[in-house]
């Protein structure tokens, strides 16, 4: 299941900076399109593929209109929560209706991370935004988004206005959305916390979000310009990821069975963002950092660096990510209880979990000249390299030694770009 | 950093705004800098948006960036 | 940090902010490189631009210029475009893409800017053939084209 992004990207509207009028005005003058290709790569697991398009026009009177398409292809296998065992195990595709027939069986074998095999996911997304100069330092925006995948459907929509202050030294945003998000998992929503073997299934779910963010934009100096955020939103209904369960074991670390996931029906994040950008004849740094934390017990801190030297018709630009996390105050790696279902909260997804992760890439871009009705161009390449790994790990069980029980994860993106 | 530092900063950078008097900030013709495709908070838009999608379907965090202000200052 | 003291460091911080913004405007009172007003134009009407090449509305402005310059330069039109690049280089590579037959005059340290208490990017200045300035703009959007020729018009009308 991919659930939308955050409430209020970074497809903000561009407004009066604009990008500066193409090398020849023409019949494209006003228009502005940005593509790419992505690829992205986990270790052994999920592979997906995701073009997006944003096309966007600038009217006379400085109102701008943009539009984008995004298409998602996943497949691969995708960890379903459950324990490595020193037995095999056999598993249910979310498909399926019990473990002993049909063709959605899988099965891990000894010391394996259980992973559904036959996972695969389509998504179709559409958005668009419209701003509009209300005065010479006043700007508003209207956006939308709408996502759709097989068991899950999403709809977003979010406002916001920015003003200017000192000479347009200053700008102070704020916004706010609302997302509507409608599931229908494959196999039905289960019963959290329920028997995995019994395949309790009910109908499908929905869940809400509302977030506002403030901000201050600030020219430091003539090279220097530094934004702060802090946004606030809130997520209530079905929280659960469907497709995950949590390892029963006993004391000496056997798994006995499994059961559903159950999470908190209400989820409230608060960030602090800073973002700088910086700039020089030849170099230029984006560095920013982000500092996280949720009523789950989630808190995390982000912290950004991009080294962009910028020569007459290209540009290089090594990046670097680094990130850490607290775990969920219910996360739970596995269950040491006989007794199903699980009352109280619990989840054993590795993305509530305590890990650091380290993101290091790449980026090359290259102009293009004008070609036709073609204005000057940009092609882009870029490579990132990810990677988390745990930072707790919980006392083990005797008959869990030596097994590997936080694999944690590696994954390569990489995207070719187009843009004028 | 103890609350009566944190309380003086909030009070400075608020009464420069409001009393319009910046220690901060650039004359309307010094943006050159400011006004470069590379300097602009969203430059790479379809970067981080693919970004966000990997990271908030690998970590519990997302969001937090967005809105305009800097570059040119033009209109 | 005792209360008592936090004020005395605030006051000092905003007499300094104060101070240094009005230091700045004295010091570049200096002479600017290449334009030095518009008393030699008395008698036309003057449409004086200030611009920039990273300016991108001014790209938008200086086609429309060089029409109004077409049409009206006869009946007494002189428009002054001030360049406030602080790189010549930049300025020259702009005016070779847009070859403007208008004048072109250079204040790359922002004397002139400063003196005229430029508010944004582009600003325009209409000033009759008495020397009195008219009309103020700052910023240029296509759609404020019609009502800047009005005004234009209006201003040649008139002896």
């Amino acid at each position: 299941m991919v659930a939308s992004c955050a409430l209020l990207s970074a497809t903000a509207a561009r407004g009066q900076t604009g990008r500066a009028a193409p090398g020849g005005a023409g019949l494209l003058e006003d228009w502005s399109l940005d593509s790419a290709l992505a690829y992205y790569h986990e270790d052994g697991r999920v592979q997906a593929v995701e073009p997006v398009v944003d096309v966007s026009k600038v009217f006379a009177d400085g109102e701008a209109l943009s539009v984008n398409f995004t298409f998602d292809a996943l497949s691969g296998a995708s960890p379903n929560g459950a324990l490595t065992s020193r037995i095999a195990q056999t598993f249910a595709s979310p498909s399926g209706k019990s473990l002993t027939a049909g063709r959605h069986i899988y099965t891990i074998a000894p010391g394996q991370l259980p992973a559904d095999p036959n996972y695969s996911d389509g998504r179709v997304a559409v958005g668009a935004n419209w701003s509009v100069p209300l005065t010479r330092v006043t700007q508003a925006s209207l956006g939308g988004k709408l996502s759709y995948e097989d068991d899950f459907y999403s709809a977003t929509v979010n406002a916001s206005i920015a003003h200017d202050f000192n000479d347009k030294n200053t700008t102070l945003s704020f916004g706010i959305s609302n997302e509507f998000d409608a599931l229908s998992p494959i196999g039905g929503a289960p019963v959290p916390g329920s028997n995995y073997a019994s395949f309790e299934k009910t109908g499908g779910k929905t869940k809400d979000g509302v977030g506002a963010l403030l901000g201050v934009t600030q020219v430091m100096t003539r090279r220097w310009l530094t934004e702060f955020n802090l946004s606030l939103d809130r997520f209530k209904g079905y929280e659960n990821d469907p497709y995950k369960i949590t390892s029963v074991i006993d004391s000496a670390g056997n798994t006995t069975g499994y059961v559903y996931e159950s999470r908190p029906d209400q989820r409230t994040r608060k960030s602090a963002f800073w973002d700088n950008r910086v700039g020089w004849d030849t170099l230029s740094v984006a560095g920013s950092a982000r500092y996280m934390s949720d009523d789950w017990g989630v808190r995390s801190d982000t912290a950004q660096l991009h080294l962009r030297w910028s020569l007459a018709e290209r540009y290089i630009e090594p990046t670097v990510r680094w990130y850490r996390q607290t775990a969920a105050d219910f996360y739970k790696p596995w269950i040491t209880s006989t007794a199903a279902p699980v009352s109280g909260y619990e989840s054993s997804d590795s993305r509530l979990g305590a890990f650091h992760a380290l993101t290091y890439g790449v980026k090359y871009a290259e102009k293009l000249s004008p070609y036709r009705f073609l204005p000057s161009s940009e092609f882009n390449l870029r490579v990132e390299y990810y990677q988390q790994t745990f930072s707790e790990r919980l006392a083990m069980p005797q008959a869990l030694q030596g097994l590997d029980l936080y694999p944690g994860l590696k994954a390569i993106l990489v995207q070719a770009g187009w843009r004028f | 950093m103890n609350r009566g530092m944190i309380y003086l900063s909030v009070l400075v950078v608020a009464s420069s705004i409001a009393s319009g008097c910046t220690v901060f900030g650039v004359k309307p013709w010094q943006r050159d800098v400011l006004a470069r495709p590379e300097m602009q908070l969203n430059r790479d838009p379809i970067d981080a948006a693919i970004d966000d999608h990997m990271y908030f379907s690998k970590e519990a965090s997302s969001g937090g960036r967005s809105f305009a202000g800097g570059g040119c200052g033009c209109n | 940090m005792r209360r008592a003291d936090a004020r005395k460091y605030y006051l000092l911080f905003a007499c300094v902010c104060c101070l240094s913004g009005a230091a700045g405007r004295a010091a570049t009172a200096a002479d600017s490189d290449g334009f030095d007003g518009v008393d030699a134009y008395r008698g036309r009407v003057v449409y004086l631009d200030f611009w920039a090449s990273w300016c991108a509305p001014c790209r938008q402005s200086f086609p429309w210029m060089q029409a109004m310059h077409d049409a009206y330069a006869q009946q007494g039109l002189t428009i002054i475009a001030v360049n406030l690049d602080i790189n010549r280089a930049d300025a020259e590579r702009f005016l070779q893409q847009y070859k403007p037959q208008f004048n072109v005059r250079y204040d790359s340290r922002g004397a002139a800017a400063e003196r005229y208490r430029i508010p944004g990017m582009p600003t325009s200045i209409l000033i009759d053939r008495h020397g009195v300035t008219r009309f103020s703009h700052v910023g240029f959007r296509p759609v404020d084209r019609t009502q800047y020729e009005n005004e234009l018009r209006g201003l040649l009308a008139e002896h």
